[in-house]
Formats: structure tokens, C-alpha cells, sequence
């Protein structure tokens, strides 16, 4: 009886500490963001309307970012579905390779890129006699946000494919569709929700980019290195509008999010692969 | 039709192997084993969904004539597939799922009205019951008018009032039609109902092939005979006894039964009476308990006077009824030998635990294996 009742008594105080410790994490990972957004997020959105820096610098961000999610996406999902559905020797290297990029500092990135597309490499050189530069151009931005944000795209779009059980496709190719055909009708619907989520993911993260970004390409400047440029040149009063939009920018991503994992439910997929549990 | 020869694929860690087998163009085959035997893998390498790594695999082609089909893509061969699950696309409508393969719409509304598909036409594929999805699985697999059919255990999820009426669709479309049918079941009689050949598999291999019939009368391994059911498997020596009476008897050489020799069968204190052309020598003898025949033992009663040869005085250890079937066990010196009853004559007969009774089967119920 005590026995039991000890028992509880440890549960609960453990439930305390647990939820204690949650919300000190919380509170770690929001004030600071909420304080930014709350104390100058209206200043932020107003200094648009004055500020064509800001303006240019957050339209380079959207658009770099829009580019280079969708080289991400075109590249991107044929190795994702070749790393969820085929079994190949070398394939868990292959999938660690691919997580590399998210593992080394950003700098480090940016640096590793410029020794591969600065002018002094073979292929920044054959670009660049093409007419074709990318260090301190939109394009570095692009290739920046592309190597840093590229592997939560496939890591995000191999999973997709992966709830999608490649029966499906089977049924799909005994009713004569070719394996394009199969992919087109059957996997692409029933994981695009799941690849769109990657996307947006893959969005997010190239529009918070700023350690590659800045070594490859410190102007033009987009919207994450102007809020540094601003700070170490004017302060903290000027840098703060800056980074207030930009926190609110990271608010699009997040309700996107939202709405594809709440607002119409979970894949197809899945959603069929319950029904027959 | 549907031939394997030496046929062998891989899906993840498990292998079949060295599968050989035949359904006639038109048969129907059934395919038993237990789970994890590689049934659906054997299925999905038919299809094409996996592919053979060696062996050969012959299927009907356009024409209807058999053409090597071993290389041949999915689609390409001309196969309807119908999983356990379904799978039915949740994306698409269940008349787009059923039009998904068909070759023209006609097609798909005569496949959805045989088997009764078009009444869910009006219901997401999400709200559709187990067995409501594998009638649409079905009609989709029709419609695309496959010269062979595929179908890992269609009916499972039907009640039994709709698995008898879309069984019979079934068998109907395979009858009209032509199709050859290969089917996974767990159910045996449902194997011995439909099935023109019975496939047996066990960890990739096949272990029997032939007629159902045969396959559950004349099982090849003592291991089969059990698998299948059959109750009364007795380890023990046969001895061939020779050409001379009261076993044989000379006639015309042209009529005598090929390899028919009376065989004695010794399992501890019994000795069964069979024949056959089983050789001499260690084995088991196989009984299944549908053949044993028990009648109150009457001691006022002489010698035998009924046909089989196989008769026994033992004491009733055991009676399970269940429904109209009841299984008597009963114990004859120390050997256990079951019966299979229907309920009524058990209890006309009054038996219950204790009760001596004789029990009986004839010699050609002996299968040695």
C-alpha cells in the first residue's frame, strides 16, 4: 500500500520536474523571439514603407530563396525517391553525405563553396569565361542557400516517399501504367503534401541563411546580412527593425506548415494505411 | 496459363526458391502455406513487382499463347493484381480506382456492376469497409481485362454473405472469360472448393504441387499432412507383403492397378492395412480423421463383417464439438486415433469420455508418405 503510494508520490514529482524543465526551454526558445517581434515588429513593417534597402534585401531573400528551393526540389526529389524506394550498396553513405552540409558551420559552407566557384577554381573559371559569375552575384545567394538548405529538402522528401507504401505503385504498374506513369498518377499525389512541407522547410531555412551567404556573397545584400551589416554599423536600434521582419517572415513557413499537417489532415497514404489497421 | 520453372527472387532478407509449378490456361490455382511461406512474394513475382533473379516464368500472351515472361516489365504482362489490403488509391474515387487499368469505360462499368462495385461509386474510398474495398480492389483488376488473375487472400475481409456471392462473381468471370487464376488462401476448403491445382509453399520452396485432391489426400511429407490438417500422423516401418493370397489374387495383367501391392504398416502396437506402392521401410502413415468411421463396440459381436480393413477397439478420451462437426478422440492401446463426426451421430451414438467404441477406415484411407 505505502509501497504504492511511494510510487506515486515519485511520479508526480518527477511530472513536476519534467514540465518545470519544458517550460524553461520554451520560455528560452520564445522570449526572445517575442520580444523582437513585440517590441519592434510594428516598427519593422513601418520601416518598410521608407526603407528601399530593406525592401530590395527582403525581395532578394524571397526570391534567392524561391530559386533555391526550386533547384533543390528538381534535384532533390529523384534522389529522395531513389534513397526511399531502392536498395543499393553504398546507399546509407549516400544519405549520410547528403546530411554533411547541415553538419558543418555555415562559414565553413560558404567557405567550401568558394574554393569550388570562386575565380580561381576550374569551374569558377569555365563560368566565369562563359559570361557567368556567382561569387558577389544573386547567384552566389542562390548556390549558398541551395548547399545549406538542399538536405532537409531530400531528408524531408525520402520520408514522404517513404509513408508511401510502394505497393501502391505496384498496383499502379499491373494496371499498365509505365513506372514514370505510376510515379506521376500514384506516389506523387499521395506523398505531395509531404514534399510541399519539405519545401517549405527547405524555404525556411534558405531565407535564414547567413554564414555561407555572407562569405560567397556579402552584396547585394540579403535581408540576414543587412540586419548584421546594420548592427556593427549603426547599433542595435538599427539592426532591430530589420530583424523583427525577418522574424516575421519566418512566421509564413511556420503557418504553411501548420496548415498541411492540421488543416486537411495527413497524407493519403497514411491516411488509407490507418484504415486498414 | 501460369508456369514457373526453377523460379527465384529475393524481396528484402527473404528468398524463394527453385519454384516449379503449372496452372493450366484457364485453371484456377490455389496457393496455401503458412504465414511467411512467401506466398504474396510468389504472387508479386508473378506480377512483375518483383523481380525473378533466376528461373523462367511463362505467361499467356496477347494472342493467349504462353511467351517467356521472366524479363517482361509489370505492365507489360497483362496480370491483374489484387492484394490482401486492396491498396485502393485514397486519392482518386472509387470509380476512379475502378476505371484506373480499364481500357475503355465500358469496361470498367461491366466489371463494377458484376461484382457490385457501382453502389459505393458515391462513397470516399476513406469510408469504405475492409470488405467494400476488396470488391472495388476486384473490379479494378477486372476491368483491365488481365488474361491471368492474381489475388492474395481477396476474400478475408468479406462477410460471409458477400465472399459466397463475389466468390461465385469470381469463379464466373473466370469461367466466361478464360482467365487463368492463381489465389493465396488460408482457407482449405476454400482451397479444395475452387482451386483446380493446389500450389503448397513453405520458407520459399514448394513443397507440393498437383490437384487439390492429391495434395490433401496424398500428401507428400508428413509436414504437409499436418499443416493441412490431417490429425492421425503415425511415424512407424511398412513391410511390403508379397503377391500371394489373401492379399492378391493374378487377373489380367492389363487391368491390374500399376504398382497397387498390399502394404502392412507398423506404428507402435497398431498395423495398418493399405495399399499402394509406397516402398518398405520407415515412413509415416497418414489418416485423415474424416475417413475413420466409430460405431458402439458391441461385445456380443463375432468377426467382422464390414469392408474395412483397418478396424480398432478403443476407449473415447476426448469429444469437442463445435457446430455441426464434432472430433472424437480415441484412445486405442496408447495411440491416439481421431475422428471427425457430424454432431448428430455423436450424440446418437452417446458418446462421451470412457465410452469403448470401434473405430474403422479403409485401407485405400492410408496414405504412406
Amino acid at each position: 500500500m505505502s509501497e504504492a503510494r511511494g510510487g506515486r508520490t515519485a511520479y508526480g514529482a518527477a511530472s513536476v520536474a519534467a514540465g518545470l524543465a519544458g517550460s524553461l526551454l520554451l520560455l528560452f526558445l520564445l522570449a526572445p523571439l517575442g520580444e523582437l517581434v513585440a517590441g519592434s515588429g510594428a516598427g519593422g513593417v513601418r520601416r518598410l514603407a521608407s526603407d528601399a534597402e530593406l525592401r530590395g534585401s527582403l525581395l532578394l531573400t524571397v526570391l534567392a530563396a524561391t530559386a533555391a528551393t526550386a533547384l533543390g526540389v528538381a534535384g532533390g526529389t529523384p534522389l529522395a525517391y531513389l534513397l526511399a524506394r531502392r536498395d543499393f550498396r553504398g546507399r546509407a553513405l549516400l544519405a549520410a553525405a547528403l546530411d554533411l552540409p547541415l553538419l558543418v558551420p555555415h562559414p565553413v559552407a560558404g567557405i567550401a563553396l568558394l574554393l569550388v566557384l570562386g575565380r580561381d577554381s576550374a569551374l569558377g573559371s569555365a563560368l566565369l569565361s562563359a559570361g557567368v559569375r556567382v561569387v558577389g552575384t544573386p547567384a552566389g545567394i542562390v548556390c549558398a542557400m541551395l548547399f545549406v538548405s538542399a538536405p532537409l529538402y531530400v531528408s524531408g522528401a525520402r520520408e514522404a516517399f517513404a509513408r508511401v507504401d510502394p505497393r501502391y505503385e505496384a498496383v499502379a504498374r499491373t494496371l499498365g501504367d509505365e513506372p514514370w506513369r505510376a510515379f506521376r498518377r500514384v506516389t506523387l499525389p499521395l506523398s505531395l503534401r509531404g514534399l510541399t512541407a519539405a519545401a517549405v522547410v527547405m524555404w525556411a531555412r534558405a531565407v535564414s541563411e547567413f554564414g555561407a551567404i555572407v562569405v560567397l556573397t556579402y552584396n547585394p545584400k540579403v535581408a540576414s546580412v543587412l540586419s548584421y551589416d546594420r548592427f556593427t554599423s549603426y547599433g542595435l536600434a538599427e539592426a532591430l527593425p530589420v530583424a523583427a521582419v525577418l522574424a516575421l517572415l519566418a512566421l509564413v513557413p511556420l503557418t504553411v506548415l501548420r496548415a498541411l499537417r492540421d488543416g486537411r489532415g495527413t497524407d493519403p497514404g497514411a491516411r488509407a494505411a490507418g484504415a486498414r489497421a | 496459363m501460369i508456369e514457373a520453372r526453377g523460379l527465384s527472387a529475393r524481396a528484402g532478407a527473404f528468398e524463394l526458391r527453385d519454384v516449379t509449378f503449372q496452372v493450366p490456361a484457364g485453371a484456377y490455382g490455389v496457393v496455401i502455406g503458412p504465414a511467411g511461406s512467401g506466398k504474396t512474394t510468389l504472387l508479386e513475382t508473378i506480377a512483375g513487382v518483383t523481380p525473378a533473379r533466376s528461373g523462367a516464368l511463362l505467361l499467356p500472351g496477347p494472342g493467349g499463347a504462353p511467351r517467356d515472361a521472366t524479363r517482361l516489365a509489370p505492365e507489360a504482362r497483362n496480370v491483374g493484381f489484387v492484394y490482401q489490403h486492396a491498396y485502393l488509391f485514397p486519392h482518386l474515387s472509387v470509380a476512379e480506382n475502378v476505371a484506373y487499368g480499364a481500357p475503355d469505360a465500358e469496361a470498367a462499368r461491366e466489371a463494377a456492376a458484376r461484382l457490385g462495385a457501382d453502389a459505393l461509386y458515391g462513397r470516399p474510398v476513406a469510408a469504405l469497409s475492409g470488405g467494400e474495398r476488396q470488391v472495388v480492389a476486384l473490379a479494378r483488376a477486372l476491368a483491365r481485362r488481365p488474361r491471368v488473375l492474381l489475388l492474395d487472400e481477396p476474400f478475408g475481409a468479406l462477410d460471409p454473405r458477400r465472399r459466397s456471392a463475389v466468390r461465385r462473381e469470381v469463379r464466373r468471370a473466370h469461367r466466361e472469360r478464360g482467365l487463368t487464376v492463381l489465389q493465396v488462401t488460408h482457407d482449405f476448403t476454400e482451397a479444395g472448393l475452387l482451386g483446380d491445382v493446389a500450389v503448397l509453399l513453405d520458407a520459399g520452396r514448394v513443397l507440393q504441387a498437383g490437384p487439390p485432391e492429391q495434395v490433401f489426400r496424398r500428401p507428400a511429407s508428413p509436414y504437409i499432412a499436418e499443416f493441412l490438417g490431417a490429425e492421425n500422423v503415425y511415424a512407424g516401418e511398412a513391410r511390403v507383403l508379397g503377391p500371394a493370397a489373401p492379399d492378391w489374387e493374378d487377373g489380367e495383367p492389363g487391368q491390374l492397378a500399376l504398382g497397387h501391392r498390399a502394404i502392412e504398416f507398423r506404428t507402435g502396437p497398431l498395423t495398418f492395412y493399405t495399399v499402394g506402392d509406397a516402398p518398405a521401410g520407415p515412413g509415416y502413415a497418414v489418416v485423415r480423421s474424416e475417413e475413420v468411421v466409430l460405431s458402439r463396440a458391441d461385445a456380443a459381436a463375432g468377426a467382422s463383417t464390414t469392408s474395412a480393413r483397418n478396424q480398432f477397439r478403443g476407449t473415447v478420451a476426448e469429444v469437442a464439438t463445435l457446430g455441426a462437426l464434432t472430433r472424437v478422440t480415441v484412445d486405442v492401446s496408447g495411440v491416439p486415433l481421431v475422428a471427425a463426426l457430424t454432431t448428430r451421430s455423436a450424440r446418437e451414438l452417446g458418446l462421451a469420455p470412457g465410452l469403448p467404441v470401434d473405430a474403422a477406415f479403409k485401407a485405400m484411407a492410408v496414405h504412406l508418405c
